[in-house]
């Protein structure tokens, strides 16, 4: 008996250890649940029962080019029999223009949450092996170069990237000046405006904001541009041709926030349309205190931009005295007023302008202030976005 | 017994002839094969990732001794103007569809043997010269062959070549699922050098599965068809798409064996020996028939006289 309790004793803490280990490495992702990869309730390291690729909704990878490695020489599975030499792939450069198309993830994509894994992790060197259902390390790589490459270069050229083997040819001074580099793809600039030109009866032309869609309204490079290739930009064999486009295509990227069926003259017009301005669009004048946010924040369904009520509780719970920093409004109450409540003064449910005839006959806002003003530069402190 | 008769002479012929035929098409039995194994390998070719780099028809030549132009010719797209099929000195090919739209990539597409679960070239060889084997592949041997081309004709994919321009001893050349190389636990050689795994070699049943997966989570990406599951009753090569195969040049073929009808007549009329006796039979009922009528003819003449 007494061994059995010892016996117990020793295995609880190990069996919890053991348990706790598989969660150190990758469910420590929050709102993670474990039926999003795996198909049975109890994964186990012999049996994972891991669902089958892809499991895009969960990969979220949070690293800079910068933090990744800069030069990779791709010879995992390099064989004497190779008709060409290893490839020495500029992660760094790839990393950076990634940056437009959707970042690590384009290459990485099944990336599990936590730290990046390279390719051979998933992908097997040996093409002759037991599970076929996803390509080898070889495969695996030459599908995402040449996803982009044949359009780069227009062609299947396979010394574009690789040394025929046996060569003896020294690197190009060009790759040799690129690795010293800091930055090798410059930073895309985000243009202001694009004006495009239309022949339909709502007006000439469509102004599209460019820089208000990134800024204001939180769009990222990639929520648009994903499924472009580099000829885009470099215009090389292949470029898109919008004339060719149908209407329906030139629609589908606006159509995802925009109503393009009824409220044409939203984007098409003959003059310059306006800037993006809360106050004139909605009447609720989001600049002294809501400026810095993004729009998400309060709006929180992206791209679905439904009204929400003026009403500051509506959003910000009950404000009372105790819990209400007044100083970030640029008035420290003095004694008297600090006491007071709430809606002694602002009456509104948008606590706009506050009303001082609930107490006195002679006084107004701003001649006379509940307080003390804090003089005009202050910046309140911003809240984490 | 010094003068032998006619009937005698038949008798002697048709004892020795059913010997013979049972002496020599015994070993024929013995040797050529065609086994259906449950562990027969495939490919299965994803044309919707193929290049189109023709890697693939340089191993291949490689791999067979055929003679092979310089590795970097094959970089040369212009062949893709006209259509190729396999020939007696390429057994496998690529050719290239147009891209359907103008952000699309062309389709390139891989023609080799099929590598049929029910081969038709097997079934209508008629020296056996022709084997399905147990890992999948369809081979022939010269020994055996007589130059008769029927498999030529009976292939439903037209795949068997014949070297007409040799005059001695020519050859059926076809892909033979590189059987020299799968025996030593090799992988077939375009397999083996296709950069972007195009090709997927694996046990037949496994790729099925593959494929089914495969199409279910990129329904945009493929249409729902894997050719070669079902055709003709099943082959070993199979393959993906993302356009309808009859744009791609697939022969739409049903789902049962090309061998199918030819072989149950064939193999009907043929057993226990009934042309051989049925000709006998029909002979001498002809005879019979005309040695009743001769006397009632020479009778009607003699009355006129």
């Amino acid at each position: 008996m007494k061994k059995m309790i010892l016996s117990l004793i020793v295995a609880i803490p190990l069996l919890i250890s053991a348990q706790t280990k598989v969660g150190d490495n990758h469910a420590s992702a929050p709102g993670l649940k474990c039926l999003t990869c795996h198909s049975c309730p109890i994964p186990t390291k012999e049996n994972p029962c891991l669902k089958p690729c892809p499991r895009e909704g969960m990969i979220r990878i949070d690293q800079k080019p910068e933090d990744g490695p800069k030069i990779i020489i791709i010879d995992k599975f390099k064989k004497q029999s190779d008709l060409y030499m290893p490839v020495r792939f500029s992660h760094l450069a790839h990393a950076e223009m990634s940056e437009m198309g959707g970042g690590c993830r384009m290459c990485h994509h099944y990336n599990p949450p936590g730290n990046v894994i390279g390719c051979s992790e998933c992908h097997e060197v040996s093409r002759k092996r037991a599970d076929v259902s996803k390509p080898d390390l070889k495969g695996a790589y030459h599908r995402h170069c040449m996803d982009c490459h044949r359009a780069w270069t227009g062609g299947t050229d396979c010394n574009y990237c690789h040394l025929p083997n046996g060569a003896n040819r020294p690197l190009p001074e060009k790759s040799k000046a690129d690795e010293s580099k800091k930055r090798i793809h410059p930073k895309v600039e985000t243009p202001e405006k694009i004006l495009f030109s239309t022949n339909t009866n709502y007006g000439k032309t469509v102004l599209f904001r460019h820089q208000e869609h990134n800024k204001v309204f939180g769009f990222d490079c990639s929520d648009c541009h994903s499924n472009e290739s580099c000829v885009k930009c470099h215009k090389a064999q292949k470029t898109i041709e919008v004339s060719k486009l149908s209407a329906a295509d030139k629609h589908k990227k606006c159509l995802e926030c925009h109503d393009t069926k009824s409220s044409c003259n939203m984007c098409h017009s003959n003059k310059e349309t306006n800037a993006f301005d809360h106050m004139a669009k909605t009447g609720f004048d989001n600049s002294k205190f809501h400026g810095e946010l993004a729009c998400i924040r309060c709006h929180t369904t992206k791209g679905k931009f439904t009204g929400l009520s003026p009403d500051c509780n509506s959003c910000h719970g009950i404000w009372t005295q105790s819990n209400f920093n007044h100083k970030i409004t640029g008035v420290v109450l003095d004694e008297t007023h600090s006491g007071a409540e709430c809606k002694d003064c602002h009456q509104e449910k948008n606590f706009a302008k506050p009303v001082c005839t609930n107490c006195h006959d002679d006084k107004s806002f701003p001649a006379n202030v509940p307080g003390k003003l804090i003089p005009k530069g202050w910046i309140p402190i911003k809240k984490n976005k | 017994m010094a003068h032998q008769t006619r009937r005698d002479f038949l008798k002697t012929a048709a004892i020795a002839g059913a010997t013979l035929t049972g002496i020599s098409s015994n070993p024929t039995k013995a040797a050529q094969q065609n086994v259906l194994s449950e562990n027969r390998m495939g490919v299965l070719v994803d044309t919707t990732v193929c290049i189109g780099c023709r890697k693939c028809e340089w191993a291949c030549k490689t791999a067979h001794n055929l003679p092979t132009q310089p590795l970097e010719s094959y970089d040369d797209k212009s062949v893709f103007k006209s259509m190729r099929r396999p020939n007696d000195k390429e057994l496998t090919v690529i050719n290239e569809y147009p891209a359907r739209s103008w952000d699309d990539y062309p389709t390139t597409v891989k023609v080799q043997c099929m590598h049929c679960d029910k081969p038709a070239c097997v079934s209508a060889c008629i020296v056996g010269a022709f084997s399905k084997v147990e890992n999948g592949s369809v081979i022939w041997n010269g020994d055996k062959c007589i130059g008769c081309r029927y498999c030529m004709v009976a292939c439903p994919f037209q795949i068997p070549a014949f070297e007409f321009e040799k005059a001695l001893k020519p050859d059926i050349k076809k892909c033979d699922f590189c059987f020299d190389r799968t025996k030593e636990g090799k992988l077939p050689a375009c397999v083996e050098i296709c950069p972007n795994e195009v090709l997927t070699y694996g046990p037949r049943e496994e790729l099925v599965r593959v494929a089914h997966q495969k199409i279910q989570l990129y329904p945009k990406r493929y249409i729902n068809y894997i050719y070669g599951e079902n055709e003709v009753g099943g082959t070993s090569w199979m393959y993906l798409a993302n356009r309808h195969f009859k744009e791609l040049q697939f022969p739409a073929l049903g789902g049962s064996p090309a061998p199918g009808v030819s072989e149950a007549i064939q193999h009907g009329i043929f057993a226990y020996f009934v042309p051989p006796i049925a000709l006998y039979a029909l002979l001498g009922g002809v005879m019979w028939i005309n040695k009743n009528r001769k006397p009632s003819d020479s009778d009607s003449e003699g009355r006129h006289e």
